[in-house]
């Protein structure tokens, strides 16, 4: 009985936290201007997915956008688990006194807020500034901190008896790497990678200040530059369009994933 | 033996300590002279001119508000967001086949971004859109001064309560049962024992979750550019929606100022409630 009432609560509330929103998303976007603009909950009168999502595709950008995202989402995201986990390793077995100085400035980078001002300046002096190299370099910059700082507590927790062992038998240190490190550090990677994804794929923070020009626009620049293209009243069944198809990607690799997704998360690689 | 060489383990440390010295660091530093530096685009040439930024900024009356805008922001953020999701992670911190599809719908809204969810929430909160007329009233959610900034908030907290939840599932679950056992035993009641038992050794995860959560509304920018821009007036122009006007007008120096005291603020934060936090952490 009691747990009826809980699931009843629960479910009471998913409708207006999840339902509702995912609802107003999908149907106003098969809704023509007009009957849009009143954000209705009920189906449509009139259908125009077709339109819709044509404009969509045609004048807002999503292509590009899509392929954008993907552009500078993927190296950060490689950049940051290999060269991350590189690092934990050194901080994790290193004594010098040096490496934990760099150590204790990575912990640092977490907490503190990244100055995007400074960086947009010191991109334009690199001459990378509004190109996607100096976003991805500054992306992989500010988010190594998390990742070091999470998979070095897994190298210290773990005894170095297996590396050892394996430079014993001859193994180079990048075989080392490979094959005893990287397994060890999978799942912390893996949470670090979800949570690094969702980040990523939707920073608009960043981009804005760093991204120049619709050809370097990621999905949410392009979100926001389409939405703010109509003055004042909002074409709502456009935006609510563009949401879906800049959310669609995420979403269908959290289906497939989302057993390991919420595992990962729940079964505490956040621990220590 | 080559693995115990001390040398040996820089280069494995040296691209990450590059980029983030380079990318994170240098900025950072940098910023901390821009913030006291005459920059603009009318005069590119940078000069040290002391507060003269901040100055600037409280005689513009933007400073202030800005501060108060961002603190009480991330204080809501921060208050929303723990209530639901401690809420939500007691009710379904029990892996089971039906917690896991909740646990899973839950976490949408975190796949969503910011920006995305500032559009869907001006869209259920519209004057004449879906909340006001399951109320059956006509308020502008987002245009009155009373209500924007909350529901701002609100809308942040929305969108990370799913990722939250689970880092106090993992909390809950790292709780040994026989303490609770125990507390049943001796007759502690529901409501005791999550006092008791639960709550205190909840910490860590309360530890991370506040200062997470309080952290990151600091630097809030996108769920207020979906939503309000800043409005009404200026009752929801935080520190980084004054900063990237700042910046738009070329008044680089100013966004500078602005970033620096966004800084500032998170130090201030972060320092004594990390500090405060640990010192009531328990272990079971």
């Amino acid at each position: 009985m009691r747990a009826v009432l809980k699931y009843t609560a629960l479910t009471l509330f998913a409708i207006p936290w999840v339902l509702v929103p995912i609802w107003l998303v999908v149907v106003n976007s098969f809704k023509p201007a007009g009957e849009a603009a009143e954000l209705g909950l009920g189906l449509p009168r009139t259908w125009a997915i077709a339109e819709n999502y044509g404009i969509v595709l045609d004048r807002g950008g999503y292509l590009m956008g899509l392929v954008n995202s993907l552009k500078v989402t993927v190296p950060i995201v490689v950049a940051v688990v290999f060269l991350g986990a590189a690092a934990a390793w050194a901080f994790g077995r290193s004594r010098s006194r040096w490496l934990q100085a760099a150590y204790f400035v990575m912990g640092l980078s977490i907490l503190l807020p990244p100055s995007i001002i400074p960086t947009v300046y010191l991109l334009r002096a690199l001459s990378l500034d509004g190109g996607s190299l100096g976003y991805v370099l500054t992306m992989t910059g500010c988010r190594l901190g998390a990742v070091i700082f999470l998979a070095t507590g897994f190298v210290r927790a773990f005894p170095r008896d297996l590396e050892d062992a394996a430079a014993i038998d001859g193994a180079s240190r990048p075989q080392v790497f490979v094959r005893i490190l990287l397994p060890l550090l999978r799942p912390v990677l893996f949470v670090g990678s979800v949570i690094l994804i969702i980040n990523v794929w939707n920073d608009f923070f960043f981009a804005l200040f760093l991204l120049q020009g619709s050809a370097n626009a990621t999905l949410p620049l392009s979100l926001f530059q389409f939405a703010s293209g109509t003055l004042q009243s909002l074409n709502w069944n456009l935006v609510f369009a563009h949401v879906l198809l800049t959310t669609l990607p995420l979403v269908a690799v959290y289906v497939v994933a989302q057993k390991r997704v919420l595992a990962g998360l729940t079964e505490g690689a956040l621990k220590g | 033996m080559v693995m115990r060489n001390r040398a040996a383990w820089l280069p494995w440390a040296l691209p990450a300590i590059v980029l983030v010295t380079v990318f994170f660091v240098a900025p950072f530093l940098l910023n901390v002279r821009f913030a006291f530096s005459s920059w603009t685009s009318f005069r590119a040439e940078i000069t040290w001119n002391g507060l003269e930024n901040f100055r600037t900024l409280i005689d513009q009356d933007l400073l202030a508000n800005a501060v108060t805008v961002t603190v009480l922001y991330a204080i809501l953020c921060m208050a929303i967001q723990n209530t639901v999701s401690l809420s939500l992670a007691l009710a379904l911190q029990r892996t089971s086949g039906i917690n896991t599809v909740f646990r899973s719908a839950f976490f949408l809204p975190t796949l969503i971004s910011p920006l995305a969810a500032g559009y869907i929430w001006r869209g259920l909160l519209a004057p004449d859109g879906a909340v006001n007329s399951f109320l059956g009233v006509e308020w502008a959610w987002l245009g009155e001064p009373s209500t924007a900034l909350v529901v701002v908030a609100f809308i942040d907290a929305w969108k990370w309560s799913g990722l939250i939840t689970l880092v106090y599932i993992a909390g809950l679950n790292s709780i040994p049962k026989s303490l609770l056992e125990s507390a049943t035993v001796d007759g502690a009641g529901p409501w005791t024992r999550f006092r008791r038992v639960v709550f205190p050794l909840l910490a860590p995860a309360l530890t991370f979750n506040v200062a997470v959560t309080l952290v990151g509304a600091l630097s809030a920018y996108d769920v207020i550019a979906a939503t309000t821009g800043g409005g009404p007036g200026d009752h929801t122009r935080a520190l980084n929606v004054v900063m990237r006007q700042q910046w738009g007008q070329g008044f680089f120096g100013s966004a500078s100022a602005l970033g620096f005291t966004v800084t500032l603020l998170v130090i201030a934060t972060a320092v004594p409630l990390v500090w405060w936090l640990r010192r009531r952490e328990v272990t079971a």
